[in-house]
This record gives C-alpha cells, sequence and structure tokens, in this order.
C-alpha cells in the first residue's frame, strides 16, 4: 500500500505529541507551579482531603516518581478529584463535554461551509464587487474578538431573533408535563444557535481569507491555463481542478485554526453561561480548581493531536504526491 | 498552393498597464501557415512571440485588447473575442505550453487529464477514450500503462511527451508548441523534434514553434519568423532566412549561437529590447544594429519581399550581404 | 542551449543588496496600497493615543466622574462605564496597555521565531531537524488553551501577559524564517562570500540578515495583531492584570457589570470596535508587505471578464 511508512509516521508523531502533551502537563501543573493541584492552599478543603491528595499524588516522593505515578493513573482514566467537590474530574467532565461538542460542530460547520463557499467565489471572481465584498467581510469578522462579538449579538439581535442567551435548556421545561424527544431537541438547539452562531462568524472570517489565499494561488498554476486552453468552461476548471488542488493548503490551515476554535469557543460558552467545557474552565480558573483545569487543558490538547492526525491522513489521502 | 489553414492578419495585442498605460506587445504580425507546414517563430524574451501564439487560441487575459483576424479555415474566429474562439479550443487548435512539466493538475492521473478533452468536445467517451489514450501515449514513446500514472511520477522528458499526446488528443490541425523542450537534455529533445516532424509529416499537423533556440528552428521548421519588438521583422523558408539572411537582427542571431565547429568567437548583441509602452519611431532594432544609418531613426521599414515567400522589414534588405 | 545574449544581466544572479533595497522592498508596496495606507493612518491614531494618553487625560482613568451607566453626552462622548468612568477617558488609557502589550509580545515572538529560524536554516542538518522537530510539537499544543492556563497558574501582571502571548507565537514566524534562510543561503552572492572565507557569524550579519529583516517586519505586524486578540482572550477570563485598563479589559468589565441588562451599548461597543480596528489595520499593513516579499498571487488565468477585440479595418478584397 502506497506510503504506509507515511501513515506509520504520523501516527508516530501523533503518539509522541500526545507524549510531550502529557509531560508538558505534568511540568506546568506540577512543578513549575509548585503543584497546584495539591490542595495545599486550598481554603475550602478538609484536612482529610488535603491528606487524601498528599497520598495519591505522592507528594512526599521524588518529582520522577510523582511523574510515573501521574502516568499510570491517566492509564486508567483517573484524572484525579476536583478541589471543590472532591468528587472525580473524569465525572464532572463528561457531561460539559457532550454539551459543548455540538456546538462547536455547528459553529465550525457553518463557518467551513459559508468560508469555503464565500472563498472560492472571491477567487474566482477576483478583483470584482463579490471579491471585495468577500475580503472585507473575511477581514472584519477575522478581527472581531468572539467574546465581543457575542455580547454585540445579545445586546442587538438575540431579543430580535427570540432566542434564548443562557444555559443550553429552558428550565421550565418538564416540569408541568413530560416533554416529548422533539420539543427537547428543539429547546438544545434554540440555546445552541447564538453561541455557535457567534463562534461560526469569527472562524467564517477566518477561513474565507485562507480559502481565497488557497485559491488564488491555484488559480494561478499552469494546469488552469492548461485548462482554459482545452475549452473548459470557467467554473468547470474551478470545480475539477481548482477545488481539488486548493482543499490541500486549507485543510492544513484549518488544523492549525483549532487553539483558535477552543480559545473561542471558551469565550463564548462564558458570555453565553453555556455549560460546556469552556464554562467549566472558566468556573475552575476562577475557584482555583486546578485539577479540573488540568483535566481540561489535557483533554482539548489530545483532541486537537487527534484532529491534526486525521488532517494529516486527510491530506495524505488526497495528495498523490505525498508519499514519503 | 496549398490552402492556408490559418491565415493571421495584422494581429495587435496591447496590454492595460497598472500605471494606467498600454503595452503593445504585438504589433501587426501577420502569419500563414498551411497544413504540413512546421514554422518556427524566434526571439529573445519579451518580443511577442509567446503572446502572437496565445492569442491564436484566445488564451489572453482581461487586461488585454486585441485587433485583427485570425483565420481558420477562412472564418475569422477572433471576430467576438472568447466566444467565437473558444469553440476551436484543442478541436483545431491546441498548445503545448512553456514549461509543460506543469501543464498536469497534480492530483489526477494522466490517462484521465488526455482523456478530458476527448469527453469535453466529444471526440470519444468512456472504454473508447481510454484506447485512444493509450494509442497517443504510444504515438510520443511512452508505455501506455503509464496512463494510470501521477504527473510527479513521470520524468521531466516524459510529462513533456505526456502534454504532446494530451495536446493531440482531439486531432487538431494545427500544434502550438511554446519552448517545448527547453530544460530537457539533449537526447529528449532530439527525440521529442524528431517525433514533431514525424507527426507534422504524417498527419499533415501544422505546427508553430516558439523557441529562441535557433539550431532547432534550422533542424525542424520548414519556415521561420523573426520577431523584434512585437513585429516580426524576417519571415521566410528556413533555408532562406539560414543560407540567404536579409535582416542585420537575424544575421545578429544566428552570430550569437555558439557552434562547436566554428573558429569565431561568439558574438553576443549589445544594448537590450526597446520598451514597448510608449510608440517607436523609426526601426526598433536601430539602436543595436551595426548598420544603421539615418535613415532607419527616423523611417520605420515595412516588410517587403527579398525572395521566394521571404519578407524583411529592413531599409537595406536587398543590399545585405548573403551570409553562407 | 544557446540563448540569445541580450546584454541584460539573467535574473537569477542578484547583486548583493544594499542597506536601501531592504526597506524599500516593504515600504513602497505598503505606500502603493490605498487601503494600506489608510490602515497606517488608522494605527498612527491610535498610536499617538497611546503616547498622548497621559497628557489628554487627566488624573485616573478609572475615576468615578460621572453616573453609573451613564449615556452618551457632551460631557462624556462615549457615556461612562459600570463604575462611573468616562469611557472616553478608559479607552484612550487603555490603547495605550493594550498597544504596549501587542507591541512588546509581537517583538518577543519575533525575536525568538526569528533566531530559531535564522539558525535552524542557515546551519541545516542536525540543528535544523532538532529545531524543526521541537517546533512541531508546540505547533501541535493549541495556542489559546496553554496560554490560559500558564496564565491561570503564573499570575496576573501585565509583563507575564507579555511574555506568555510572545512565548506562544514564535513558531509560526520560526518556519517561514527558516525557508527564507534556506532560500538566501543557496543565492549566489553568499556562496561567494563563503568561498572568500567570511565567517558563520559573518554570512549570517551581512547577508542573510538584510534578506531575511524586511519578512520578519512583515510577520512581526501580523504578530502585534494576533498579541492583541489574544490579550482580549486573557483578559477576558479574568485573568489580566487587575491593576491597568486595557481594551480587552473594558469589554470584561462590560461583562461582568451587566452592561447588557443595563442596556450600554456605549459601554460594549467602542472597545471592541478599537481592537478590531488596530487587528484590522496590522492585519492589512502585515498581509501587504509579505504580498509583496512572497508575490505567489500572480496572474490568475481565470477571470470572469475577458479580452477586448477591438474592431479592425476591413482590407480590401484585390
Amino acid at each position: 500500500m502506497r506510503g504506509t511508512d507515511y501513515v506509520v509516521k504520523r501516527v508516530l508523531f501523533a503518539i509522541g505529541t500526545v507524549l510531550v502533551a502529557i509531560t508538558l502537563n505534568f511540568v506546568l501543573f506540577r512543578s513549575l507551579s509548585g503543584d497546584a493541584v495539591s490542595a495545599l492552599r486550598c481554603r475550602g478543603c478538609s484536612q482529610e482531603f488535603k491528606e487524601y491528595q498528599r497520598r495519591t499524588l505522592g507528594l512526599d516522593k521524588s518529582k520522577w516518581e510523582q511523574y510515573q505515578i501521574y502516568l499510570g493513573d491517566l492509564a486508567q482514566g483517573d484524572m484525579g478529584r476536583s478541589l471543590r467537590t472532591e468528587e472525580p474530574v473524569t465525572s464532572i467532565l463528561w457531561e460539559p463535554l457532550k454539551t459543548t461538542v455540538p456546538m462547536v460542530a455547528l459553529g465550525t460547520l457553518f463557518a467551513i461551509v459559508f468560508g469555503v463557499a464565500t472563498g472560492v467565489v472571491a477567487a474566482w471572481r477576483r478583483g470584482t464587487g463579490a471579491d471585495k465584498a468577500a475580503l472585507w467581510g473575511g477581514l472584519g469578522f477575522y478581527s472581531m474578538p468572539p467574546q465581543w462579538l457575542g455580547l454585540v449579538i445579545v445586546l442587538f439581535i438575540a431579543g430580535w431573533l427570540g432566542l434564548p442567551t443562557a444555559g443550553v435548556k429552558d428550565p421550565t421545561l418538564g416540569i408541568l408535563d413530560d416533554p416529548g424527544a422533539i420539543e427537547v431537541l428543539v429547546d438544545r438547539l434554540e440555546h445552541m444557535i447564538l453561541p455557535a452562531l457567534t463562534l461560526g462568524l469569527v472562524i467564517f472570517g477566518e477561513y474565507t481569507l485562507i480559502v481565497r489565499s488557497a485559491m488564488l494561488e491555484t488559480l494561478g498554476e499552469d494546469y488552469i491555463l492548461t485548462s482554459r486552453a482545452k475549452g473548459l468552461k470557467n467554473w468547470s476548471t474551478v470545480w475539477k481542478h481548482g477545488f481539488r488542488n486548493a482543499l490541500l493548503p486549507v485543510i492544513t490551515l484549518v488544523a492549525l485554526s483549532l487553539g483558535f476554535i477552543i480559545g473561542g469557543a471558551i469565550t463564548v460558552e462564558y458570555v453565553f453561561s453555556y455549560p460546556g467545557i469552556g464554562l467549566l474552565i472558566v468556573e475552575a480558573i476562577d475557584q482555583r480548581d486546578y485539577p479540573v483545569l488540568q483535566a481540561a487543558f489535557l483533554l482539548l490538547t489530545l483532541s486537537v493531536i487527534v484532529f491534526n492526525l486525521l488532517a494529516d491522513l486527510l491530506y495524505f489521502r488526497l495528495d498523490p504526491r505525498v508519499t514519503e | 498552393m496549398t490552402p492556408a489553414l490559418l491565415e493571421v492578419e495584422d494581429l495587435n495585442v496591447w496590454f492595460d498597464l497598472p500605471n494606467g498605460g498600454r503595452l503593445h506587445a504585438v504589433q501587426g504580425v501577420s502569419l500563414s501557415i498551411a497544413a504540413g507546414t512546421r514554422l518556427g517563430m524566434v526571439g529573445e524574451s519579451g518580443c511577442g512571440k509567446t503572446t502572437t501564439v496565445l492569442a491564436l487560441m484566445g488564451l489572453l487575459p482581461p487586461t488585454a485588447s486585441v485587433s485583427g483576424r485570425i483565420m481558420l479555415e477562412g472564418v475569422d474566429v477572433l471576430e467576438r473575442g472568447e466566444q467565437t474562439i473558444s469553440p476551436h479550443r484543442w478541436k483545431d487548435v491546441a498548445m503545448v505550453f512553456q514549461g509543460a512539466m506543469n501543464a498536469f493538475d497534480p492530483v489526477k492521473r494522466i490517462g484521465e487529464q488526455i482523456a478530458e478533452p476527448m469527453e469535453l468536445h466529444g471526440v470519444a467517451t468512456g472504454k473508447e477514450a481510454a484506447a485512444r489514450v493509450r494509442s497517443l501515449l504510444e504515438t510520443v514513446g511512452i508505455s501506455p500503462d503509464r496512463a494510470r500514472s501521477y504527473p510527479h511520477e513521470l520524468s521531466g522528458g516524459m510529462r513533456q511527451r505526456a502534454a504532446i499526446a494530451m495536446a493531440l488528443a482531439c486531432t487538431p490541425r494545427i500544434l502550438l508548441a511554446d519552448e517545448p523542450t527547453t530544460a530537457l537534455d539533449v537526447m529528449v529533445q532530439a527525440q521529442i523534434l524528431e517525433l514533431l516532424t514525424h507527426l507534422s509529416d504524417e498527419l499533415g499537423l501544422a505546427l508553430v514553434f516558439v523557441t529562441h533556440d535557433l539550431p532547432i528552428v534550422a533542424q525542424t521548421c520548414t519556415h521561420a519568423a523573426v520577431m523584434y519588438a512585437g513585429r516580426i521583422v524576417e519571415q521566410g523558408p528556413t533555408d532562406a532566412l539560414y543560407h540567404a539572411t536579409r535582416h542585420p537582427y537575424t544575421r545578429l542571431l544566428w552570430a550569437a549561437t555558439p557552434d562547436l565547429e566554428s573558429q569565431d568567437d561568439v558574438v553576443s548583441i549589445p544594448g537590450v529590447p526597446p520598451r514597448l509602452d510608449h510608440a517607436i519611431v523609426g526601426c526598433p532594432f536601430a539602436p543595436r544594429c551595426d548598420r544603421a544609418e539615418a535613415r532607419c531613426v527616423a523611417e520605420r521599414p515595412e516588410l517587403r519581399t527579398v525572395g521566394e515567400g521571404h519578407v524583411s522589414a529592413c531599409h537595406f534588405a536587398e543590399s545585405l550581404e548573403v551570409v553562407a | 542551449m544557446s540563448p540569445v545574449q541580450t546584454g541584460a544581466p539573467p535574473v537569477d544572479e542578484a547583486p548583493s543588496p544594499t542597506r536601501s533595497l531592504k526597506w524599500r522592498a516593504i515600504a513602497a508596496p505598503v505606500l502603493r496600497n490605498k487601503s494600506a495606507m489608510v490602515a497606517v493612518f488608522v494605527l498612527g491614531v491610535f498610536v499617538f493615543l497611546a503616547l498622548a494618553g497621559p497628557l489628554l487625560i487627566d488624573g485616573d482613568p478609572k475615576a468615578k466622574v460621572g453616573e453609573v451607566f451613564e449615556p452618551p453626552s457632551r460631557e462624556f462622548p462615549l457615556g461612562t462605564d459600570g463604575g462611573g468612568a468616562s469611557m472616553t477617558a478608559l479607552l484612550v488609557s487603555g490603547a495605550r496597555v493594550s498597544l504596549l502589550i501587542g507591541f512588546c509580545a509581537a517583538a518577543i515572538s519575533a525575536l525568538i521565531g526569528g533566531t530559531v529560524g535564522i539558525l535552524a536554516g542557515f546551519f541545516g542538518g542536525k540543528t535544523d531537524t532538532a529545531l524543526m522537530r521541537t517546533t512541531d510539537y508546540f505547533l501541535v499544543i493549541p495556542d489559546v488553551p496553554l496560554m490560559i492556563v500558564i496564565a491561570a497558574l503564573f499570575g496576573r501582571s501585565t509583563w507575564n501577559i507579555i511574555v506568555i502571548i510572545g512565548i506562544i507565537y514564535w513558531t509560526f514566524t520560526a518556519r517561514l524564517i527558516r525557508a527564507q534562510t534556506k532560500s538566501v543561503r543557496e543565492r549566489v552572492y553568499v556562496q561567494r562570500a563563503r568561498a572568500l572565507g567570511a565567517g558563520n557569524s559573518r554570512l549570517i550579519v551581512r547577508h542573510v540578515l538584510p534578506q531575511v529583516t524586511p519578512l520578519l517586519v512583515a510577520n512581526t505586524v501580523l504578530l502585534i495583531a494576533y498579541a492583541i486578540f489574544a490579550e482580549t482572550f486573557i483578559t477576558f477570563l479574568g485573568l489580566g492584570d487587575p491593576s491597568t485598563i486595557s481594551w480587552g479589559r473594558l469589554i470584561e468589565n462590560a461583562f461582568t457589570d451587566d452592561a447588557i441588562i443595563n442596556e450600554a451599548w456605549w459601554a460594549v461597543i467602542p472597545p471592541g470596535i478599537c481592537v478590531m480596528f488596530v487587528v484590522l489595520a496590522c492585519t492589512i499593513i502585515g498581509q501587504t508587505m509579505e504580498d509583496a516579499l512572497n508575490p505567489r498571487l500572480r496572474t490568475g488565468h481565470l477571470s470572469v471578464r475577458r479580452f477586448r477585440v477591438l474592431p479592425s479595418p476591413r482590407r480590401q478584397e484585390p
């Protein structure tokens, strides 16, 4: 099979990055910050809990031994305990994760679909009004801090659209009678739309610029001229030859934007009080609940690494030139 | 006398410049090409030969303005620009581009790309197209199995030959080749020239060969046109141009060609070609000509007949010594 | 191959560049481009406000000078915030902090990234692999979350924030500069200088640096946009320096002071607009410079418009 070495290499790289991420996580939360995750400086924690932490984290042992304990715990799915509630972190992460994923997925999907469409049209109709509108629109949204856009949307648009601006579900739903599945779904969606839209708009700005740029570069290639010389119509050339080639750099750049998406998601959830991972992180920071912060950060980092690997493999699938 | 397949009358091409002026890239070019003719177009970079050839297929950018007539078997295809020219692309006139190495879409297989114009112009589809592709590849000396290869899997020389195969896909009457052998090693160069000559002789294919490499013209072409500053300064059967040169520029071009057998020094032509964004008074070559006189600077020489099918644009065309 | 000698030098053999050439390469395209010039003007206005801030505002901009969330009036052109302080005063002093953070963080990133890039590109081989491998690993770790975590763990001073932003973004610069350094290293005049016995440091300083600096400057301008943006993220989550005011802080204040419930749009919109304008300006300027240095976006072969056909006088039939 072509390029098995490539796939193996990328997977190994991903594993390597995972190790780096885990180690970085340890270094940040344990050694550099003076064991932020221990309950040492926690004022609301009981004495028993502090003892418990000391034991399970191995605080009286050497850093290297602590690291090994940490790795062992992770392998078993143990991410420590919240300093605030003393519950296992893993049980705290699950619900917010289920809430965040659909919202971010919706927003990113919106951004990809509209970003690609706008970018392609802008590049194809270079120099025309459509191009300029797309360029300035993209630049505009790209320069907006997502939290600010969220606030603006809440201020001006939410009321007008009649959409809720906080939480993920209507608290009155289910009090008087059992809500049907459709009702619940609609309710969830209503609450998801504004945060997803806010996130989506800012990313859409970035993607429009990326796609436009990649497409412009592709349209300057010789094979585009050849295609035109062969008699293909413009739109046919764009679709058959331009798009597939422009897609390649777009995949790379989208993969690089994941950090930004996460950052955007965190701020957007905060603005809309949307109870996902982002809001959890903000609360954890506020309450100095470091184990939760550490686990959430690790989780996000791992997701990004996985997505990057998927992007690499997708790129490999699409570009026949990649073999080494 | 065989009727002309392609007649170009008084072709002019201007390009809009970003600062508002216009570049007069092709100035009153007229050509007459019969079936089976191989016309070499020579001149320094920027003399307008590539632009002329691109104009024949209407592959000019939107900053271009054209005037003149391009008669394909008696019909003016330039009459309404893109509209009248595009139906003839690839079917009647096909092109092998400069740096044809990049003429292929890197993410599609060679065979698919050669078959593309066949299917587009209704020449052949499906299995029949695939069979034609294989036979075309054989004609240019590539194993038919390579149809399933991607462009990057072929060597430079093979890609060039594949580009020729692609150009022949719809059996055009005229093949335009822009520097098809530049950047190829001598052996491959010879093979390709031999192939083109063969095709021209066997199929009656008319060839327009753009190059700055004079020995190729001497070896392969039946006729030649020398361009300078957007104009044709000498044109005629290759023999006549070689043995009975009637223009100082052509003479200097021949002299500038390193010849393994001769003992003479290589003479370079001092100076640079004139800018084409202003109108030129007098002979454009006068500043660099070794035989220029007062008349040359004041009065522009028109093309005049100096032999059978042989024209030259020099005031002293008739009196130039014949160089062996 | 027998190219005709034209007397003009072949294009690849550029003569050794002079100092003036370096600045013209990036300044000229900006001066020619209308949008870029507008961007420069806008940026200039903000820089002026930042520098002249203390002169324009008397006293502490955070001081309560009016009622809470007063709408815009003659006295307070942009109204007051949740603490009764004048929005105009806050914005002007916020400019100072935001731009300072932006410039300093960008400078740090550029310094680290530039050094890494030049070393990797110039020395190649093992140094290159080691440096690039490290960069690759860190590129994958998401930037914004990492900044947030470091800020949460290590304290909330302005200087900390500058350093945090600075150490996150150097990777982009490093790759870019490395590529440029590699191509410069292969150029003829560098080979020539090396053949004449020039040492590595001399080669780097006198030959590589002048060629790489324009790109570095263009990249740094873009980094300023990133940095100011990143600062708003960090500050919004409550991790900013509590004693300073930046635009990011103003947005956070608007949120935590419930400006929305009070419908005080004047507390919400202006700081975001300021951030937007500066980020937009830097992006436009930086991108114009970068595009001029990497002319990849030449003519496209497709266009909606067509070439024009001019009528030609018909020839007389013989």
